[in-house]
């Protein structure tokens, strides 16, 4: 009887230490794994074995009908590829157009996105209906927007005659030289904006509450608390306007890229020169949050 | 002439001094309504650039041909053109476009809508080891252009013969990637790490499994963001021209922007014309062009104008610390 008694309390001992062998961090960390495990499946199927595809693509000629070579039908090259590309001047053209268009349009795209955010964050009655406004970019994309930038007959162009149209000094100041960029420049940055708004709300209200019983004006409030406090924000839409402007369909190399694959022989070469492109701006991004990395916190 | 100006200075000058000798309050006030002007004043001029190519959509696609070259012409067309709406309907071939770019978008904004959510959750509400690891590569997805991958898919999916179908497009939306997929993983994250904790440790001290937290307690805390990430992929798979022709270019398969794209063409070789449209002709076919731009543009308008309240909410909700 005694013994039995022992034996039932020595299996429930036995019973919790089996129990607490997986910790509450272990089953976090088994838990929070099997949540990321579809995305990590969906990551080596449809990334990971196609950047690597990609890279044996690129050392060779070959056609659509066998682009991996296991026909015998494509030709190893080497890196000859990579050489045509390096030496060809149209590719350095393209490279420098599209890294010289991120230059001037990131910045104006990210100021814009703050000043809209900071007009949109104010409270003021009929905010909810600017505030869908301002997202029209997002549905007016692709085609329709390149048949609205270059109206058929060539002499209309609908973002100067919206730019002239428009009434005041805006109108003034969005005229003359800068019609063609501007357009293009409000129309990517809806994404920023959105950021930037998510941002600006996030700004505890008590700080504003201090800095006016201490007697600051708007504008010094916002250098000294609103713009600290959401810098890490200016950062990440850097980031994205770049990633954007890298990826956006009207980038030059984009449009070389499928010019390649559109004439059906040259997919290595197209091949080698998207992964000669995609190391060139993960390392400018790289370069950029190593560079910005103080305002991270 | 020198009479008046003393006489606007001193108007002026009289009402700079009678602001100055007001009280606080009342400085705060005007302050507040000159600020309120200047508000309205810059917002509605930014909207009405932004409505402005929609107004011009619009228009364009009600005139005939000949008040659309009639300089006298600007705005409103002098009769409404139906003829423009049924040649864009043919030549886009409405039906059948509008059914694969409603699948694949829908399909994938739905699908998107839950995987995201999933990546989201573990990335925003479980601390584990590997987890920096984890968000580096969804960084790194959000990186990677479409085209360096792109080829060798769509190599894959050729080798099984699934192009021309809709699975190239919703199977990686499945699994949480596809078209932007790291960028909607990231929103969901950021409204995850939003949550209070004492949520979830309530209903885990309850008794309810990992499943359960994640359907009945977190995802319906994140409403707005999944109407966010809903309404954007949405649209986003509608306007998309690169990935859809690329696995779908089949006459029958092609979604309604490569259609819209070639528009031009299919009526220049109905009409017997060969190579380059000319600027004459191209001018013809623009309010047909424009007629078909608004056909494209109706559904996305309506998910969005349907959808707006839910959007303008979620966007209000962003970032609030509750």
């Amino acid at each position: 009887m005694a013994k039995q008694q022992i034996k039932a309390k020595k299996k429930l001992a036995h019973k919790r230490t089996l129990g607490s062998i997986i910790s509450f961090e272990r089953r976090k960390t088994i838990e929070g794994w099997g949540f990321a495990l579809p995305w990590l499946i969906g990551f080596v199927m449809f990334t990971l074995i196609p950047l690597v595809l990609s890279i044996r693509i690129s050392f060779f000629i070959t056609q659509l009908t066998d682009l991996y070579g296991f026909e015998g039908h494509s030709q190893w090259v080497g890196f000859q590829n990579y050489k045509d590309i390096i030496q060809d001047p149209s590719v350095g053209e393209a490279v420098f157009n599209s890294f010289a268009n991120a230059l001037y349009q990131v910045p104006i795209i990210v100021f814009f996105a703050l000043f809209v955010a900071v007009l949109l964050k104010q409270k003021f009655p009929g905010r909810v209906y600017f505030r869908v406004i301002f997202f029209i970019p997002v549905i007016l994309a692709g085609v329709i927007m390149s048949y609205l930038f270059n109206d058929g007959v060539g002499s209309v162009n609908v973002f100067g005659s919206i730019v002239s149209n428009s009434s005041g000094w805006m109108g003034n100041i969005l005229g003359g030289r800068l019609t063609q960029y501007i357009g293009n420049i409000m129309w990517s940055s809806s994404v920023e904006i959105l950021i930037f708004l998510a941002a600006l709300q996030s700004v505890p209200d008590i700080l504003y509450e201090v800095v006016e019983l201490d007697g600051a004006s708007a504008w010094e409030s916002f250098w000294h608390v609103t713009l600290p406090y959401i810098s890490p924000f200016v950062i990440l839409n850097f980031v994205y306007a770049l990633v954007d402007s890298f990826v956006k369909y009207d980038n030059p190399i984009m449009s070389m890229m499928k010019q390649m694959t559109d004439t059906g022989t040259k997919y290595g070469m197209a091949s080698a020169l998207s992964w000669m492109y995609m190391l060139m701006s993960l390392l400018t991004i790289l370069i950029f949050i190593l560079l910005t990395r103080r305002w991270l916190r | 002439m020198t009479n008046a100006i003393r006489r606007t200075v001193d108007f002026v000058q009289r009402y700079i001094d009678r602001y100055r000798n007001l009280g606080y309050k009342a400085k705060k006030k005007i302050r507040f309504i000159i600020g309120r002007i200047f508000l309205y004043y810059v917002l509605i001029e930014l909207a009405y650039l932004f409505l402005l190519p929609f107004i011009y959509i619009l228009t364009t696609s009600m005139m005939s041909y000949q008040d659309y070259l009639d300089p006298t012409v600007e705005w409103i067309p002098t009769a409404f053109e139906w003829k423009n709406f049924k040649d864009a309907w043919i030549g886009l071939n409405y039906p059948r476009a509008f059914l694969n770019s409603l699948v694949t978008s829908l399909g994938s904004a739905l699908l998107q809508a839950v995987s995201c959510a999933i990546i989201g959750y573990a990335l925003g509400r479980f601390r584990f080891k590997g987890k920096t690891l984890l968000f580096v590569l969804v960084i790194l997805v959000l990186l990677i252009p479409p085209q360096t991958t792109i080829l060798s898919t769509y190599g894959v999916w050729a080798t099984f013969s699934m192009t021309n179908t809709y699975f190239p497009i919703l199977v990686p939306a499945l699994f949480g990637l596809g078209l932007r997929g790291a960028l909607f993983a990231l929103i969901y994250m950021y409204f995850f790490q939003r949550v209070p904790d004492a949520m979830d440790d309530a209903a885990r001290i309850d008794g309810a499994g990992p499943f359960r937290v994640f359907i009945q307690i977190m995802l319906p805390l994140v409403k707005s963001a999944i109407s966010i990430v809903f309404i954007f992929s949405f649209v986003w798979h509608w306007n998309d021209n690169y990935e859809a022709p690329t696995y779908m270019y089949n006459q029958e398969m092609l979604t309604l922007q490569p259609k819209l794209e070639k528009i031009q063409q299919y009526y220049s070789e109905a009409l017997g014309y060969s190579g380059e449209a000319s600027d004459f002709e191209k001018a013809m076919t623009e309010p047909m062009l424009f007629a078909g731009c608004l056909l494209t543009l109706l559904p996305v308008l309506i998910v969005y104008i349907a959808g707006q309240n839910k959007l303008a909410s979620g966007i209000e909700r962003l970032g609030v610390i509750e």
